[in-house]
């Protein structure tokens, strides 16, 4: 929007040519005001959504109708109330295996593919990196309907019915290992090539084997890339909404993840919006802790892959 | 036994030949260094006797073991890296400690070698440091005493010390080689540095593209050079080499001239041969008189005077010849440096008359570099002379 | 002097052991084998279902049980793309295509827009910038089905103060959640706030990393802050717009799990939405048309990715 502004101006004749003459005479203070507008601006559009859970969930729920931008009450109780109406914490301990599990595995899976990528030599290597990245972008839909009917028993291999996982986090941690496996692939290649030869040889005539270096020498050494890799999956899984909506019916006894928690407030208590708002804010809890502790990680995980070009 | 050994090994990467047919025996508790210019192969070859690289071609024995397709781990070696390679993620006795404790060794027996070790290193006080509060010389100690506590059959050294300075090196060298004297165990030590590997080991192997150049004592290398390239390589500065042929009175160039008789040496005339002779083989006449086979002088110019303190190198060009109309190369291929004391004044631009010592000096079969003879010395040597003094007049 | 192994206990580890076997493996063997986990899995949940998709879409519905009907060649596409099995979907299949580009193209167009801004915002030196940012990325940290209820808490007409004013703007209709137009813009507001940050943040990396003395230079130039942006900063950091960009695209393209939330498959069915009501009612054959179809429209944009990127790729693969 700034751009066109000032396309305006430089074309002369506009209403903003005063504007620009001032801006001109005094180029450091209007840019500082600017900056201001701006940083107000998007504070406001960002967090304000959230205050607004704040201020839903503290006001009673039979004073929520036509609410304006303040909190009518003090209702503090509803962080206590609500876990009496849906188990919020059964499906956020499910979220949490389903996160810690798949977590767990990817790190350990991308290692061993980060290793080779990062520090073998071999024909193919450029294509097959190629192809997990091209993974990555197919949508999940794609992928759905065999998957259910793999996790259903409806797949048979020689004679041997596949496992039954529907109903069971089973069936979201399987996608979700592979789905997310590419991304920390990529970092962990990245982190696993720089560490210098020298030492992995060090390891390596001390009397590991190649494995023994990576474990004890290379991942030690990359514990920031292990660790951007595994915040980034891990709120990749928690975050997601497909294969968590679809590999359930729903119950938090049957695997069902923080979606159907939140769901369950809009389905079931079609006008408990005060517990709608307050379990909306103890979803995004775990998640905004993870940003205010690890942001710098997930600046460099997240921009990793761009700015190499 | 720590001897190793290599026959014909080969390393081929994709469109390069690192390492060509190399043959190695290597006596238990001897010191060898392998030298060599960057990309001579030396380093291939420490890395295939390691076990980091496998060799396409040829076989590996430590301690008369096969380990050609050994993993590193179980060749019985230890090794000292050039960027020394400590893991930074370990204080100096995990470090020392590393292969003792991945070998299950108890821990009575880690804490007697790791304060053995410390005490011939005097690292005793820096066991709990991490290694990024060390100075260069305390992490080569740290790296060394990786290295002995293992007690391998042979240490591999691979420019344990290109990353130290100047000072700091020269003192490290005769650290190394009081170590050896002590550990008495077999050591490989890679170097690109000449003087090192003259000062330092028992047998020096020179490499070339690949290929082993001649594997000698010190002294056997730069007397008894190989081949025209072991002849450049050792010794600093470098040997003077000038382009010519055996003729019926010896070797004949544009520029000089070496009387002998062709039949006392294994060449023949119209060979096309490379005189090789030493910086401090090049005597002014007025000095010749001390060495017992002295050559007939030789006119020449002073070009560049370098007095470098214990000697003065002095650069020659021919006498005869206008220095201004010369263009680089041809300057080049008539420079002949000469090595003279301290006490000797020369100015630049002044005609003097030098000879050499017979004694010291080589041919080189121009095609192939080979040596053909060293010293040209022989009992015609005297009627050589006499002759030459008749065709002066 | 030798001192091999010297094993204090009994059994050594099986873990030990499969490494020591596999140390003698030639490295391009070696490497193979390491990729092996990683394969396999990328195999059984996405290559593999991809295949599997492509054959089920090949066969009528069944509609009964976890399965597929005889095989009728390209019957399925023939019906979907021309509308016939439109009674059957929550709306036609170019329909669904046209609603997800509309909110691609609106979402990506507004995430650049926002994220150039706020990464210019992020750019400068101020005290208490770390905060800023945390609070810029904190949207992208919010899980979907939250994202989702936040709008609908936000937009649904007896609570919020929002739609009643742009009611009376003409801007919304009185129930902007079961509107296909207004869900539409609002689902691209959404998107645009959780994912601007994204955004933000890949340009803010490409302009650290332009040199700052080309600043200083520009400035002795004489160069007003505006030239300075449109002559250095944009075309430096272009690049990396680019490629969160088609990023953006690719996933936009997926969108599902806040219209499910908001506003419903009913009233904004995209691409996603069709196959999954498909499903759903059982359909197996059409919803994998429908599946195959969406991945063939997200194909053709990861070509456009292969084009422009596979060169710069080449050069973390090595050899390809």
């Amino acid at each position: 929007m700034t751009t066109a502004q000032n396309t305006d101006a430089e074309d002369g004749g506009g209403p903003f040519t005063n504007w620009v003459k001032s801006a001109i005479e005094n180029p450091g203070k209007v840019h500082r005001a600017m900056f201001y507008v701006a940083l107000i601006f998007f504070m406001f559009t960002t967090l304000f959504p959230i205050y607004w859970l704040v201020v839903l969930s503290l006001t009673p729920n039979d004073l929520i109708v036509n609410m304006g931008p303040i909190p009518r009450g003090f209702n503090i109780s509803v962080f206590v109330d609500m876990w009496q109406t849906v188990p919020l914490h059964q499906y956020m301990f499910n979220s949490f295996v389903i996160a810690i599990t798949t977590t767990a595995y990817v790190l350990l899976v991308s290692s061993l593919a980060g290793y080779a990528f990062g520090r073998l030599e071999f024909r193919g290597k450029g294509g097959l990196l190629l192809l997990l990245l091209i993974i990555s972008f197919f949508p999940p839909a794609a992928f759905i309907l065999p998957l259910f009917k793999l996790f259903t028993g409806n797949v048979v291999l020689f004679g041997l019915h596949s496992p039954d996982l529907f109903n069971t986090v089973g069936a979201i941690i399987v996608p979700f290992s592979g789905l997310f496996l590419p991304l920390s692939v990529f970092i962990l290649t990245t982190f696993y090539s720089q560490i210098p030869d020298g030492l992995e040889d060090a390891a390596r005539v001390e009397g590991t084997t190649r494995i023994g270096a990576l474990f004890r020498v290379i991942m030690p050494l990359s514990a920031p890339g292990l660790s951007t890799a595994g915040i980034l999956t891990f709120i990749a899984v928690y975050n997601e909404f497909f294969f968590s909506f679809l590999m359930t019916t729903g119950q938090p006894e049957n695997g069902a993840p923080l979606v159907w928690g939140i769901l369950a407030f809009q389905s079931q208590y079609t006008s408990l919006y005060n517990y709608m708002a307050a379990a909306s804010l103890i979803g995004i809890l775990p998640v905004a802790l993870i940003v205010v502790v690890a942001q710098e990680k997930i600046v460099s995980g997240l921009t990793a892959g761009a700015v190499k070009e | 036994m720590g001897n190793v050994t290599l026959e014909h090994v080969t390393k081929q990467y994709d469109d390069v030949t690192a390492v060509n047919d190399m043959n190695l025996d290597i006596q238990d508790g001897e010191f060898v260094c392998l030298v060599g210019p960057s990309g001579c192969g030396k380093s291939t070859t420490m890395e295939t006797i390691a076990g980091l690289t496998l060799p396409t071609a040829g076989e590996i024995t430590i301690a008369g073991k096969d380990v050609t397709k050994l993993p590193p781990k179980d060749r019985g070696i230890a090794m000292v890296f050039q960027n020394i390679a400590l893991f930074p993620h370990m204080d100096v006795y995990d470090n020392v400690s590393f292969g003792l404790r991945l070998r299950d060794f108890e821990t009575e027996e880690i804490d007697r070698r790791v304060e053995r070790a410390a005490d011939i290193l005097q690292i005793g006080d820096l066991l709990d440091r991490q290694p990024s509060e060390l100075s260069g010389g305390q992490r080569q100690r740290v790296a060394i005493g990786r290295a002995i506590v293992r007690e391998p059959e042979a240490f591999l050294m691979d420019e344990p010390l290109a990353n130290l300075d100047a000072k700091l090196r020269v003192h490290m060298r005769t650290e190394l080689q009081r170590l050896h004297k002590e550990l008495d165990t077999t050591i490989i030590y890679v170097t690109h540095d000449q003087a090192e590997a003259m000062t330092m080991s028992d047998r020096i192997a020179v490499l070339n593209n690949g290929q082993l150049q001649q594997i000698a004592p010190p002294l056997t290398c730069y007397n008894e050079p190989a081949n025209r390239f072991v002849a450049g390589f050792i010794g600093s500065p470098s040997m003077n080499f000038i382009e010519g042929e055996v003729g019926h009175d010896g070797f004949e160039s544009e520029f000089i001239s070496v009387e002998f008789d062709p039949t006392a040496f294994d060449v023949s005339v119209g060979d096309a041969v490379t005189l090789g002779v030493r910086p401090e083989d090049v005597h002014l006449t007025g000095e010749a008189g001390s060495i017992a086979h002295p050559t007939d002088p030789v006119d020449t110019v002073t070009d560049v005077i370098e007095p470098m303190g214990n000697e003065i190198f002095v650069y020659l060009t021919h006498g005869s010849r206008e220095r201004t109309t010369m263009d680089e190369e041809q300057r080049k291929g008539d420079q002949l440096l000469m090595s003279v004391d301290p006490d000797v004044e020369l100015s630049e631009e002044e005609a003097v008359t030098v000879r050499f010592d017979r004694a010291n000096l080589h041919l080189f079969d121009q095609q192939s570099g080979d040596a053909r003879c060293h010293g040209l010395v022989s009992s015609h040597s005297t009627a050589t002379s006499e002759q030459r003094t008749t065709a002066e007049d | 002097m030798a001192t091999e192994h010297k094993q204090s206990s009994g059994f050594p580890r099986p873990d030990y052991i499969i490494a020591n076997k596999l140390e003698g493996l030639p490295e391009e063997l070696y490497a193979y084998l390491l990729l092996v986990p990683a394969f396999f899995m990328v195999g059984a949940v996405a290559l593999w279902p991809l295949v599997d998709t492509f054959t089920m879409s090949l066969h009528a519905d069944a509609l009964t049980g976890v399965s597929v009907g005889d095989f009728i060649g390209i019957q399925n596409y023939v019906d979907v793309l021309t509308g016939q099995r439109n009674a059957v979907l929550p709306g036609s299949f170019w329909y669904a295509v046209g609603l997800t580009v509309v909110f691609t193209v609106g979402s990506v167009t507004l995430e650049t827009v926002v994220g150039l801004a706020q990464a210019l915002v992020l750019d400068q030196e101020f005290r208490g910038r770390a905060w800023v940012r945390m609070a810029i990325i904190l949207p992208w940290a919010v899980p979907v089905v939250v994202q989702g209820m936040m709008f609908y808490l936000l937009f649904e007409p007896s609570i919020g103060f929002l739609v009643a004013p742009l009611q009376e703007l003409g801007l919304f209709s009185s129930t902007p959640l079961s509107n296909t137009q207004d869900s539409l813009i609002l689902i691209t507001l959404t998107d645009a706030w959780k994912t601007s940050a994204f955004m933000a943040l890949i340009i803010l990396a490409g302009m650290q990393s332009i040199d700052r003395s080309l600043y200083d230079v520009s400035k002795v130039a004489g160069a007003t802050a505006w030239q300075r942006f449109k002559l250095i900063t944009f075309p430096l950091v272009l690049p990396a717009v680019l490629v969160g960009m088609l990023f953006r695209t690719l996933g936009a393209l997926k969108v599902y799990g806040v219209i499910e939330v908001l506003s419903g498959c009913r009233t904004v069915p995209s691409m996603t939405c069709l196959v999954i009501s498909a499903f759903r009612s059982n359909r197996y054959g059409t919803s994998a048309t429908l599946a195959f179809l969406t991945a063939l429209i997200i194909s053709a944009f990861i070509l456009v990715y292969l084009v422009k990127f596979v060169d710069s790729l080449r050069g973390i693969g090595g050899s390809a």
